[in-house]
């Protein structure tokens, strides 16, 4: 067996896409602690990021087949896996039972629905949040980080769908400059 | 359209965050086949994304990957260099072995078919012995002329025991030694048949190496008795040696 140390992109799926499980175990080692920062800044505990990141590469493997490079990069594709694993599980009711019995954390008092909290903490892309005006931070911690439709937004803020959604564009550029 | 208008809508990162909608997502992704510069500014997005979600890792618990391996029904430890190491092991040695094996499957196969042809050497030999007993006791029992005269050692060889076949119609004698002590170099054994009370020669024994065997011997017409003596080599017709065996028909 040949242990390879780096793989161009295109090798690296195509190895993934035979399932095999060096490739699987390369990719694990390259990317398990990115999407573990991205998980943990959707879901609070460090067990249930665990459980969620496990999921993530199995799901990763089993799905690999769907995955398509016209459409995006890997890194893009397994970050959505990743986000929209820890979103499916804090919506989870398991998941929403469980927070109720903990201390309810102190949110800085925004007008909207009680339902919608946003839960803007230091870690990873949410530190630039900090730097969005604070209509636009709120718009992308509901969307991106709490997995609310541009729908539910607007009816929970009361905004117009359009305006939600010219926001979030706004704010999302605004992102890009500050990453880039 | 205005492609950089386009660009600059906040589409681009919409779509790369998954935060598009279905019919946002098919359109972005006909234009983008359609025009690269949109394709590079959604390749641009997606590094810096990467590169963000790098820069803000969180380790990993361990474990973790055996988990995950276990649960796609992999081991982890075959994607490590030692898998192959221990794999390169185990068919040296494999390979060892089936050659050990075969060599001593190859001698044992010799060995096997060396023993094989003294066994058929052995079984032809005994064949033709029992060719030649089953001739001789066809000559003495097919025929109902034959008479049979035991002889038993005398006092200087108890041990001793010899028998004459005497076919009373051909005059034919057949003497079978049972037992008789090897002789000297120098000696011989001699068959006599006593007619009318006197020894008559029926003559030398070259005693061969083989047990129980027949020995033609010469004719008589008529006999009382016969006896074995131990005799100088070469003797004639008449006896000088000591009785061995004696017995009647």
């Amino acid at each position: 067996m040949i242990t390879k140390s780096s793989y161009s992109e295109q090798e690296l799926v195509a190895l993934l896409q035979q399932q095999n499980q060096q490739a699987f175990g390369y990719l694990y080692d390259n990317y398990a602690n990115a999407l573990h920062g991205i998980i943990l800044s959707i879901v609070k505990e460090n067990e249930t990021a665990s459980d969620v990141l496990q999921e993530v590469f199995i799901n990763i493997w089993k799905k690999i087949r769907s995955y398509d490079p016209e459409k995006g990069r890997l890194f893009t594709w397994m970050l959505n896996v990743a986000r929209n694993a820890a979103i499916d599980k804090i919506r989870s009711r398991e998941y929403r039972d469980n927070l109720k019995n903990l201390p309810i954390p102190e949110t800085p008092d925004l007008n909207i629905g009680s339902d919608l909290k946003p839960v803007v903490e230091d870690v990873g892309l949410k530190k630039i949040l900090r730097k969005l005006k604070e209509e636009q931070r709120v718009l992308i911690d509901l969307s991106y980080f709490q997995g609310y439709t541009h729908e539910e937004i607007s009816k929970a803020l009361n905004i117009p769908l359009g305006t939600v959604k010219t926001r979030i564009r706004s704010a999302l550029t605004q992102l890009r400059n500050m990453i880039d | 359209m205005n492609i950089q208008e386009y660009i600059s809508s906040g589409i681009v990162e919409s779509y790369v965050l998954g935060l598009s909608s279905a019919e946002e997502r098919s359109e972005f992704e006909k234009i983008c086949a359609q025009y690269p510069e949109v394709m590079q500014a959604r390749i641009a997005f997606e590094i810096s994304i990467e590169r963000q979600a790098m820069g803000n890792a969180v380790a990993v618990p361990e474990g973790l990957k055996q988990k995950v391996f276990d649960a796609i029904g992999g081991h982890e430890n075959e994607v490590k260099p030692a898998a192959s190491v221990m794999k390169m092991n185990w068919l040296k040695y494999a390979v060892a072995a089936c050659l050990i094996l075969l060599a001593g499957s190859l001698y044992w196969n010799y060995s096997l078919q060396q023993k094989n042809k003294e066994l058929t050497k052995k079984l032809d030999d005994s064949g033709k012995t029992l060719a030649q007993l089953e001739q001789d006791i066809k000559v003495l029992q097919g025929n109902p002329a034959i008479k049979m005269a035991r002889m038993d050692g005398t006092t200087i060889s108890p041990q001793s025991f010899a028998t004459v076949y005497w076919d009373t119609a051909s005059h034919d004698v057949y003497l079978l030694v049972n037992n008789l002590p090897k002789p000297a170099n120098d000696k011989q054994y001699q068959l006599w048949a006593f007619i009318d009370g006197k020894p008559v020669d029926m003559g030398l024994l070259e005693l061969s190496e083989k047990p129980l065997q027949l020995y033609r011997m010469k004719n008589a017409q008529t006999a009382q008795a016969f006896a074995i003596t131990l005799e100088k080599r070469g003797n004639g017709p008449i006896p000088h040696g000591a009785v061995y065996v004696k017995g009647n028909p």
